[in-house]
């Protein structure tokens, strides 16, 4: 079923960034002081790619795709540093967002820049397009690119849905959020309408909701409503619901995982994102139904043409999914490669200690391979590689300094001594990873 | 003429299940596992008997002139025992109708409770919804607010304030409001705190909801359950701290009141005359009791922890 999964991975789109995060430090304040859950990692997500964030529990990976959409408690967290660079997209005039050739069939092109009005400028660095820090815009412009620009897929869809709302409800929400125009044209209701424009935005008081059951207005509340139903189905039906008429009426704990996935799939792709966070879409589920909701995934994603940022621990699934691969060890990156290389080149020991704990097809029952000792404390971390202490290969220099990120062929980069070098002295020429 | 139901195509709506059939199965569901449970029922069936008397209490007696809450005084018939004519429930020290009192005691009692309960439930809830949905400094001072409202009994708080305050219905309304909204406020703290952590609270943030519209839609609703079993037991417990308070001549003398009543006839028990106090007494223990039932109902049909299926 994966097999053509993994031939389309090889695939290297053309490089155009959508965000690019820049030593990004995020701190945790605990009982014995800063934990360092992300020490200054810097990466770059292209449009439409599919990067995979690979590590173990603890390792930072979570945090990091959280902050991309500012969903990380502060306090306890601090964002301590760094930026996260994020170009969002706008719906294409010539289309409206189904697809054409002007926007390359995503039904997206780039926003212009609200300075300049696209002719470029010294806020968006010549190249006339939006750019806005994820980190420092304020919230009412965080909460218009989430679920619009940026979106997220939870681990485990059963505590992801609200239990007391139908999947209609839910998925109605994102509309409802920040497709109101939409809505309104679709229920052919005039925007000047302001009471029906409130309800199509989510915005009704009682008093209003009240006035709207009055018969004369109740034929545009019911237009409304019948114009989010379509949306709402149509939005199940991509992601293959059988019936979704029926599915989007029932609540959440009559749906089986798998569906309860599609739903969340459903929800996060409503609004075509430029960017999806998938958060271990697939641990809480039966290994059958794993299998068919990345190929569904995969499926959307290359149809829609949408960058997704896939955290996993599960190294054989990343390597059927992503076009890059980033390991994170204690906060820090460890190396970055795309799937193809990672997997044919290790480089970094704790890459090659993870890929030696994979149990192997052939291989005969007996001891499974592990990396001995534990993951450092994050607490004031020293200047030194994290992974002293672990490492087979450890030399003296390795507990004196951060190996930089040095790039071993192109597209791939390690941040070791030993196996990829610094080209003169160490910390001479770090390479910012692609 | 042809049969219109022939031209039809075959019925797909009974498959089509629509949100109102849902809700309306789900609600089903519920009243049949809340009524599945005899003591719940018996609860239940006191409760609408009780109602039934509290709302027809002008139909079955003569209203009192020009205060029905007063008893009426018939100083002609004194310390009458049970199935006297005209006073089925014998009368008091003062020729006051027991009967009567029993029933329109039970308006009273409804009065105080749906007033406390309904005080309370809107301020502990929001009081608690603060605390636990904001956290920090608010959560730090509104609790330590509450925690100092815990550390005095409820019943001398209660007593405390309606002495401060001078004998009258109204005062104990308020005595009982002031201890009461602590428990809420308590319970819904916490229930917030345990459901700000779901992740369909971070999934709402996801999508670009406010904070505003996520605790109406996604927080208030999976957590206002304890308050509501909560506020069915209080509706029992508030009548019975209630009477307490007017038994020991904290309301006006001489109301309808069932804690007045048994103060009222208290010192007749040990001359024999045991029905002026034991019918109101009995009320009072009916009415707590049925409520405790239903609230224990409840809890048990909502939490599925202690579903015993």
């Amino acid at each position: 079923m994966l097999t053509n999964l993994e031939e389309s991975v090889a695939v290297v789109r053309a490089p155009d960034v959508i965000a690019s995060v820049r030593d990004l430090k995020i701190h945790f304040s605990g009982k014995r002081g800063m934990v360092h859950a992300v020490d200054g990692i810097s990466f770059d997500i292209r449009d439409g790619e599919t990067l995979g964030l690979v590590g173990e529990t603890g390792c930072g990976k979570s945090v990091t795709a959280r902050s991309f959409l500012r969903l990380v408690q502060t306090p306890p967290g601090v964002y301590a540093g760094g930026s996260i660079t994020f170009r969002p997209r706008r719906v294409c005039d010539d289309c409206g967002g189904v697809g054409c050739r002007e926007c390359d069939g995503t039904g997206r092109v780039a926003a212009h820049c609200p300075a300049c009005g696209g002719k470029g400028c010294r806020t968006c660095s010549g190249t006339g397009e939006e750019t806005v820090d994820l980190l420092s815009i304020p919230d009412a412009q965080m909460r218009a690119l989430r679920g619009n620009r940026i979106a997220m897929i939870f681990q485990d869809p059963g505590k992801a849905l609200n239990p007391g709302l139908t999947v209609r409800d839910q998925i109605a929400e994102v509309f409802l959020q920040h497709r109101t125009a939409e809505i309104l044209a679709a229920a052919g209701v005039s925007p000047d309408d302001v009471l029906l424009r409130r309800q199509a935005s989510q915005k009704s008081r009682a008093f209003e909701k009240m006035l709207l059951a009055v018969p004369p207005l109740r034929s545009g509340r019911n237009r409304i409503d019948a114009a989010l139903d379509t949306m709402v189905a149509d939005a199940l039906a991509q992601t293959q619901i059988p019936n979704p008429r029926k599915v989007m009426e029932r609540y959440p704990h009559e749906l089986s995982g798998g569906m309860r996935q599609r739903v969340m799939i459903a929800q996060a792709l409503a609004c075509n994102p430029d960017l999806l966070i998938a958060d271990e879409p697939t641990t809480a589920l039966d290994v059958t139904v794993q299998a068919r909701i990345l190929e569904l995934i995969r499926e959307l994603q290359q149809r829609h043409k949408t960058a997704v940022l896939y955290i996993s621990h599960d190294l054989s699934l990343v390597r059927r999914v992503c076009d890059r691969v980033m390991v994170m060890y204690a906060g820090r990156i460890a190396e970055t490669a795309t799937s193809p290389q990672l997997f044919r080149r290790p480089t970094h020991p704790y890459t090659r200690g993870l890929l030696g704990a994979l149990p192997g097809r052939g291989a005969h029952r007996g001891r499974l391979a592990a990396i001995d000792g534990t993951v450092p404390e994050l607490v004031n971390p020293p200047a030194a590689c994290r992974f002293v202490g672990r490492c087979p290969d450890e030399v003296a220099a390795c507990s004196r300094t951060d190996p930089p990120m040095v790039e071993i062929e192109p597209e791939h980069a390690a941040a070791c001594f030993v196996h990829a070098p610094p080209v003169k002295a160490p910390a001479s020429r770090p390479v910012r990873t692609p | 003429m042809v049969d219109a139901s022939l031209s039809r195509p075959p019925v797909r709506g009974a498959l089509v299940e629509t949100a109102a059939r849902v809700r309306l199965r789900r609600t089903l569901e519920l009243t049949g596992r809340v009524l599945s449970d005899p003591t719940t029922v018996i609860g239940l069936v006191i409760i609408v008997l009780m109602l039934a008397m509290a709302l027809l209490a002008p139909v079955i007696t003569t209203p009192n002139v020009p205060d029905p809450y007063q008893m009426p005084r018939d100083w002609g018939a004194v310390r009458k025992p049970p199935l006297t004519e005209g006073h089925l429930l014998g009368t008091t020290n003062n020729g006051g109708d027991v009967l009567y009192g029993v029933i329109w005691g039970a308006r009273t009692s409804l009065y105080l409770s749906l007033l406390v309960v309904s005080i309370t439930v809107v301020v502990g809830t929001i009081i608690g919804s603060i605390a636990g949905f904001l956290g920090g400094r608010f959560d730090n001072i509104l609790m330590r607010i509450v925690d100092v409202f815990l550390s005095i009994p409820e019943l001398i708080f209660a007593l405390a304030i309606a002495a401060v305050l001078g004998p009258s219905f109204a005062n104990i309304v308020l005595a009982l409001a002031v201890t009461f909204w602590v428990k809420y406020a308590r319970i819904m703290r916490a229930q917030i705190m345990r459901v700000k952590q779901n992740d369909y609270v971070d999934a709402a943030r996801v999508i670009g909801d406010s904070k505003l519209r996520i605790y109406f839609k996604d927080i208030l609703p999976n957590s206002i359950t304890p308050v509501m079993v909560q506020a069915t037991t209080d509706m029992g417990h508030v009548v019975l701290v209630g009477a307490t308070l007017a038994f020991i001549g904290l309301s006006e003398a001489g109301i309808a009141e069932w804690g007045v009543l048994v103060s009222e006839g208290q010192a007749g028990i040990s001359s024999g005359r045991w029905w002026a106090s034991t019918f109101p007494g009995l009320m009072v223990f009916l009415w707590a009791l049925a409520f405790n039932l239903v609230g224990d109902g409840l809890r048990d049909a909502l939490d599925p922890r202690t579903e015993g299926r």
